[in-house]
């Protein structure tokens, strides 16, 4: 117990943080043989097994021994896939959204939150959490919002006894909202007086209010690597925890995820994060498609909904559907993403739809399994069906880009959780009520 | 596919997709669509290669052994599924920024036919989701609200009124729980109601006053019947009674005008509703008053109280799968359609949004997953089940002769994951074809920048 408590300490402290499920070695062997195995990296196997062992796969292929004591899933007729990854989540962190804050953990206040760590305030009890489980959610980004920096990300399983448990990787990213100049305007304190402005003055203030936004960012980060690269080389710095925090994305030892969505928001936030050495990743990119040449020169991985309607009325009715595909083509690396909490079950579905929109089945599936786990650096044991990485698996009875297909089983780091759910118990109580 | 004999002149950017709906076609001629699967939803079942002919807007024959007249237009439908055009129950396409008259707790006065915009695109994207008609309702600030408009998705029309679905009877909204409190909206000054004891008073006041209201007029008329003066006859030599005073007509009040409609049965109630307690309560205030609801809305817990709806004859018109975002869908679970039907309500699945309008075909076939739902009548949730909901299943939801030629046109099974709307036609003209719509895309990247992907 003591020392694992120190080996947690440590791993905070020193910002690194796998953390491995806890005590796993103790559970028996698991087998599923017989089954279609969608490994996401290499070939789809026929008739395949897989061995299970200390959380991890230990054997995958055809003709392989079961290990003495070793429970078998029948997997004849089921299809196996790597546990989906849901890339941008609020899990954990939001009960209900609207009407109950004090279930709402995703938006610290004020603008400049690099010291907010989502991992701290994950609620291992949310009823969320095994509604996404039962539904092939074995692993999300859960990240905080709001603000100009809003926080940092976590790597989270949905399966875990504390928020300890339910962290796979923290410290992941810096989430930060790029500037767009537009008011921000919280009309939970009411109605703003907003005065009447011309369209034209109404841009000049904006590309105004920007400019200053993006030095003000500039001047926080130059600001943090210096602080950064000064406690690096010993000297006793007057503790500042945001910009010990945001040192980390400064120096590169992180990535930052910025929101941007409008094709000028993505090129600004491009050049941005090159003029200041940072390593970006796009949260939201609707219009990334517009975007192709800049985020594959600068290599800019996108995490994007599909989801969405077009973002201007004359675009293609089907810009957000095809905007996968369109990446896809150009060799930009994007994980689809629901960037929601309570839907974050529907993620296949979005990916369907870029599937039904000329992105490649092989692509579509990949995209919510092995790119995310490679764009937060997880992929040496997660997003893929591999021996030797984390067995967290999920077994179907078909297309897991089909509506009509059920989950069957949730294996997650070698075990097999529980798809016990709010959803299922309350259907359970009133199906037969007369 | 392919549309033969059909005369597409040059169009330009957005004007070709707006001259498609303008188009008219001579109502004389007859569009084939032919080779298709068709799933009719309706006692013909599934065709599995099979023909339509439509005539004057109107499906005139389906079988597997249709003979073509000569000089049809032919849609080759080869390898495709035609379905019926998809319907949504609760929409607010086409009223945007117009959908919440607020300020009071009844506005059952104002009316969404006087707000509605041919122009929005969204009419153009959701016949891209083979959506073809579409319940535009009132927001939900208010117990009792606005008149809604049953509309069908007729893109390129130069008014709100052709907008309009002919025969459908009028409705109306109402609201119960956080929205009418105003819950979670601290934007302006608080009114009543705040609590869903407050609503339940809002609705039974209304009526109450309703109902006097009807008196009063069912008494005119009555009364300016029997006062209709007597005729009397030029010298007979004897005294005529002399006429009783022609009563006088109470004044309309239009608010009450639309209660008394509903009390007679005239306007359909779709009452927006979440929690079990506030759908029961609502049943035993129209018991109470006399009049039927016919949807309840969303009813995101209405798998806990499926038995009551049945025995009221409500419809239940839900989302597929969405919950907790408020704590009125804390316990919303992705069964209740299934749960619903299964207790023997008419279940719909809507979308209440732009969005997710554009893909009802995978909310139905989500209930496959949830509960277990046939295909069948999963799919009857987003065509047939909507229709009766809306009374205008005499016209729509089926493909079955006499009935609109409001059909949609997929790729694939709709249910299918890489399945996608190619066509759809609203009273049979072609309204949405993806083929020209990606041909017409480079128009619209030279003339505005960006376009086609």
């Amino acid at each position: 117990m003591r020392i694992d408590r120190y080996i947690t300490v440590f791993a905070c402290a020193a910002l690194v943080f796998l953390m491995p499920r806890a005590s796993s070695a103790a559970d028996a062997p698991l087998v599923i043989a017989g089954a279609r195995v969608v490994t996401v990296s290499g070939a789809v196997l026929e008739n395949a097994s897989i061995v299970i062992q200390d959380g991890r796969i230990a054997a995958l292929g055809s003709g392989l021994a079961a290990p003495a004591g070793a429970r078998i899933i029948d997997g004849r007729g089921k299809t196996v896939y790597p546990g989906l990854f849901d890339g941008l989540t609020t899990l954990g962190l939001v009960e209900v959204g609207q009407g109950a804050p004090g279930t709402v953990d995703t938006n610290e206040t004020g603008d400049v939150n690099p010291h907010a760590k989502s991992w701290v305030a994950l609620h291992p009890d949310s009823e969320l959490l095994p509604v996404a489980r039962a539904f092939g959610i074995t692993t999300a980004l859960s990240a905080p919002g709001g603000g100009l920096i809003s926080g940092q990300s976590a790597v989270i399983r949905t399966v875990g006894d504390t928020m300890t448990g339910l962290t796979v990787k923290s410290a992941v990213a810096m989430h930060m909202r790029y500037p767009t100049g537009a008011p921000v305007i919280d009309f939970s304190q009411g109605i703003p007086n907003l005065e009447p402005k011309t369209f034209e003055q109404r841009v000049s203030e904006r590309k105004k209010n920007q400019e200053k936004e993006l030095l003000r960012l500039r001047g926080l980060l130059e600001e943090a690597r210096a602080y950064g690269e000064g406690l690096a080389s010993g000297l006793a710095l007057k503790v500042d925890l945001p910009m010990e925090a945001l040192a980390l994305a400064a120096s590169g030892r992180i990535p930052v995820v910025m929101r941007a969505n409008a094709e000028a928001d993505i090129k600004g936030a491009i050049k941005f994060a090159n003029e200041n050495k940072l390593k970006l990743i796009i949260a939201g990119g609707a219009e990334a498609w517009r975007c192709t040449d800049d985020l594959k020169k600068s290599d800019v991985a996108v995490l994007m909904g599909v989801d969405q309607l077009p973002t201007r009325e004359a675009d293609p009715y089907d810009a957000a559907y095809a905007n996968a595909a369109t990446l896809h083509k150009a060799g930009i690396r994007f994980a689809i993403v629901t960037d929601d909490a309570s839907n974050s079950r529907n993620l296949p579905f979005e990916a369907a739809m870029a599937h039904a929109f000329g992105l490649s089945r092989e692509a579509a599936l990949r995209s919510i399994t092995l790119s995310p786990a490679e764009i937060f650096g997880v992929s040496s044991s997660l997003g893929s069906i591999e021996a030797g990485k984390a067995a967290t698996l999920i077994i179907t009875n078909g297309d897991i880009l089909d509506h009509r297909t059920s989950i069957t089983n949730v294996i997650i780091d070698g075990r097999e959780a529980s798809l016990d759910n709010k959803h299922q118990r309350l259907y359970e109580r009133y199906k037969a009520r007369p | 596919m392919k549309i033969q004999m059909s005369k597409y002149p040059g169009f330009i950017v957005l004007g070709a997709l707006m001259a498609w709906g303008a188009r008219t076609e001579a109502q004389d001629t007859v569009t084939a669509i032919t080779h298709a699967k068709i799933m009719t939803v309706g006692p013909a079942g599934t065709i599995e290669n099979g023909t339509i002919l439509i005539k004057g807007g109107k499906i005139t024959a389906v079988g597997a052994s249709v003979t073509v007249p000569t000089g049809a237009t032919i849609i080759d439908a080869s390898g495709r599924v035609v379905t019926p055009g998809l319907i949504d129950a609760h929409s607010h396409t086409a009223v945007e920024d117009g959908v919440n008259e607020c300020t009071n707790i009844v506005t059952a006065e104002v009316r969404v036919t006087d707000a509605l915009d041919p122009r929005d695109i969204s009419i153009y994207r959701q016949l891209a989701g083979g959506v073809t008609a579409a319940n535009i309702l009132h927001g939900s600030c208010n117990s009792i609200g606005g008149q809604n408009a049953t509309i069908k998705m007729r893109w390129g029309v130069a008014s709100g009124d052709a907008l309009i679905f002919q025969g459908a009877p009028p409705g109306i909204k109402f609201a119960l729980g956080e929205n009418p409190k105003r819950s979670n909206f601290n934007v302006g000054t608080r009114r009543y109601p705040m609590t869903r004891m407050g609503v339940e008073v809002s609705i039974r006041n209304a009526f109450l006053e309703a109902k006097a209201y009807k008196k009063e007029w069912d008494d005119y008329e009555a009364s300016s019947k029997a006062a209709a003066p007597p005729r009397t006859s030029r010298g007979s030599g004897k005294a005529t009674t002399a006429p009783a005073p022609l009563p006088v007509a109470p004044r309309k009040n239009l608010q009450m005008e639309a209660l008394k409609e509903i009390l007679e049965g005239k306007r359909l109630v779709h009452a927006h509703s979440y929690r079990a307690d506030e759908i029961l309560m609502l049943i035993d205030v129209a018991n109470e008053m006399g009049f039927k609801i016919a949807t309840f809305q969303h009813v995101l817990e209405g798998y806990k109280v499926a038995t009551e709806m049945a025995k009221h004859g409500a419809g239940g018109s839900t989302f597929s799968d969405w919950w907790a975002y408020k704590m009125e869908a804390y316990d919303a679970i992705p069964y209740n359609a299934a749960i619903m039907a299964s207790h023997g309500v008419v279940v719909s699945l809507n979308s209440d949004s732009d969005e997710l309008a554009r893909r009802l075909y995978w909310e139905a076939a989500k209930t496959v997953r949830y509960g277990g739902v046939s295909e069948d009548e999963a799919f009857k949730m987003v065509t047939l089940n909507p229709a009766k909901q809306l009374w205008i299943d005499k016209w729509a939801g089926s493909i079955e002769v006499g009935k609109d030629a409001d059909l949609a046109i997929f790729k694939s099974h709709p249910f299918a994951p890489d399945t996608r709307v190619e066509m759809t036609l609203v009273d049979g003209k072609v309204m949405f074809d993806r083929s020209k719509d990606v041909a017409a895309r480079k128009g619209v990247a030279a003339t505005l920048g960006g376009g086609g992907q």
